[in-house]
């Protein structure tokens, strides 16, 4: 640790690109050089071996992936494991409740947000500000704080286990607004301004001239919402736990229920099995469309960051 | 950009300004108004709801009866609320400081000119991030169960002795832990690499030119200027910390012998037992407590700017 430390210094010093080195310097340089590639590669590694390690564990026959948990053999390469776990764990439905969920919360969160945040960035209206301040305080407020009364306000309303209950609460998200505002902010006034002359409606400037222009911020924000909506679970578990109701994550942790409840010999081999199977099978909608739009998750993760 | 034709004389606009002024006047309103009903529904209604509710023994049944401030000082004087905070503050401390560490070296060290592969790093390191934590919470039971799990075959590989990783207390924090920095970290390295990277180029060569040494660069320039950064990354962890809640959720059930019941978990139990009334007011104290230190982080971030 303490070497990798010291190669930092050098690092940084490198980092605005100076005149030649002695060669006995270059060479203390190239020693830091390769200590700092095997720290990063060694994160990387410790990064992706757990996901890498389930998802080839689950196409191991059961009993192996406890009794040699590290040898991969691709002779005895199987697909029990998933046919048993479709046959046991209700994941299509599953998946069926959170595609549902995506598609309406995050309709409205795409649709709805840049239009407030539309409004917040280029208009001047009373109220402005205590609105806007709405929008900071949801932005701010810890998720717990929400969760009891939303709970027994749902059971007033009949709504647990409904999709209303999944899909309209936080379904304008704040950060959401929030940011789409910096981004509007940007858009020169004099577009609006022109489309407003030429007689388009005020919703039409938004929908025909600012949409269009804020495409890209539009992704980050998609691929953001994706990802939070696909990975949401506490909200769902407490309001909408029953099976036909439970959204992808809401199956995949009654399964831990099972696994600790039968911990013995044969049995726990099996659960084991397909619990790595039907893990494995709920990351790869996320891991392929984050390789497929890198560049607009980590925009989209970034901006999200400054959310809290 | 077709949407903006180039002829502006034939406007319905012009014809009719007082219209079209109106409408502009109102349309804000009609944009907003969707975020305020659902933020009015969901957001002011139940927080109205649980302030009231944390001063009732409600428990979820029959009438509500008014017990004052009972709820609140059951809780400060009960050992099990200060044993949720207790644990939540060790998990900060098993994790914080260490995503820092790594944190500060990985993003360094990716932003230096010298290490290759850059994108690669970057997107490696945040898959983590992207990933369901409720799977990789179930890949996390697997791999360290105490009998079966490939990190007690990697060390009894090497002749360690199998670690009770998830079944003894004094293991399950920091294997929770654990979890929690294998998702996070990523994150706070390209949030520090963002950091870095906004640092103007042009103040290295202004300082090049002032005659200042590397090292007074590194330490004029970079740490000066990653601090907010910084800073901000632990006020974004903290709080993310003290409401963990699905970790011990799935993996430990709070336990071995309430070892993992966070404050977040902890605020699940009252839900479980219907004891809606103490679990309003253990609300409000966990947002009170989660305000006051991103209250003291950003005054530190004040004082050392």
């Amino acid at each position: 640790m303490t070497t990798t430390t010291a190669s930092v210094e050098t690092e940084v010093e490198a980092f605005p690109p100076g005149r030649a080195r002695r060669p006995r310097a270059a060479k203390r340089d190239l020693g830091r050089h390769l200590g700092a590639q095997v720290f990063l590669l060694l994160l990387l590694i410790g990064f992706l071996a757990p996901v890498a390690w389930a998802v080839l564990s689950a196409f191991k026959p059961a009993a192996d992936i406890i009794r040699y948990p590290l040898r991969f053999d691709p002779t005895v390469f199987t697909l029990d494991n998933y046919v048993r776990m479709f046959e046991d764990v209700p994941i299509m439905n599953g998946f069926l409740n959170t595609a549902i969920v995506l598609v309406f919360k995050g309709g409205i969160t795409m649709f709805f947000a840049p239009l407030a945040a539309y409004a917040f960035a280029k208009y001047r209206f009373a109220g402005k500000n205590l609105i806007f301040g709405a929008v900071l305080i949801t932005l701010m407020l810890p998720t717990i704080v929400l969760i009891i009364p939303l709970l027994l306000q749902m059971k007033e309303l009949g709504w647990v286990n409904t999709y209303q209950a999944l899909i309209l609460p936080g379904a304008i998200d704040a950060f959401a607004i929030f940011w789409m505002r910096q981004v509007i902010a940007a858009v020169p006034d004099e577009l609006l301004d022109a489309a407003r002359v030429d007689g388009c409606s005020e919703f039409g400037i938004f929908w025909r001239v600012v949409v269009p222009v804020i495409r890209p911020g539009l992704a980050g924000l998609a691929v953001l919402t994706i990802m939070n909506i696909y990975n949401d679970f506490v909200w769902p578990v407490i309001v909408a736990s029953s099976e036909r109701m439970a959204t992808l994550q809401v199956v995949l942790s009654t399964l831990a229920q099972n696994i600790t409840g039968n911990r013995i010999g044969a049995d726990y081999a099996t659960v084991t099995a397909e619990l790595l199977a039907a893990s494995s099978i709920a990351l790869i909608p996320l891991l392929v469309l984050f390789i497929a739009l890198q560049r607009h998750f980590i925009n989209g993760i970034l901006a999200g960051s400054v959310k809290g | 950009m077709t949407a903006v034709p180039a002829t502006r004389s034939a406007s319905p606009a012009r014809r009719r300004p007082s219209m079209a002024r109106a409408r502009r006047r109102s349309a804000p309103y009609v944009f907003v108004l969707p975020f305020v009903a659902l933020f009015l529904a969901f957001s002011v209604y139940p927080l109205v709801y649980t302030f009231r509710l944390s001063f009732t023994n409600w428990r979820g049944v029959g009438a509500a009866e008014w017990v004052g401030w009972d709820n609140y000082t059951y809780l400060l004087t009960s050992s099990q609320f200060w044993a949720s905070l207790g644990n939540s503050a060790v998990l900060w401390l098993l994790i914080v400081p260490i995503q820092l560490v790594v944190g500060v070296l990985a993003a360094v060290l990716l932003n230096s000119v010298l290490v290759r592969g850059r994108g690669m790093y970057r997107v490696a390191y945040i898959v983590p991030f992207v990933t369901p934590l409720v799977a990789v919470a179930q890949i996390w039971i697997v791999l360290f169960d105490q009998n079966y799990g490939a990190v007690n075959a990697v060390l009894g590989s090497v002749g360690i002795p199998p670690v009770g990783w998830l079944t003894t207390s004094e293991w399950a924090k920091p294997t929770l832990a654990l979890l929690f920095l294998w998702k996070t970290t990523g994150f706070i390295v390209i949030i520090l690499l963002s950091g870095l990277q906004s640092i103007d180029n042009s103040l290295y060569e202004a300082a090049a030119l002032d005659g200042a040494s590397r090292g007074r660069q590194l330490w004029s320039i970079t740490v000066p200027l990653l601090r907010r950064t910084i800073m901000f990354a632990v006020v974004l962890q903290t709080l993310a910390v003290f409401q963990m809640f699905a970790e011990p959720f799935v993996v430990t059930q709070g336990g071995p012998y309430g070892s993992t019941t966070t404050a977040g978990y902890y605020l699940y139990n009252h839900i479980t037992r219907a004891d809606l009334g103490t679990g309003a007011a253990n609300s409000f104290l966990l947002v009170v407590l989660v305000m006051a230190l991103s209250l003291v982080f950003v005054r530190l971030l004040r004082a050392k700017d």
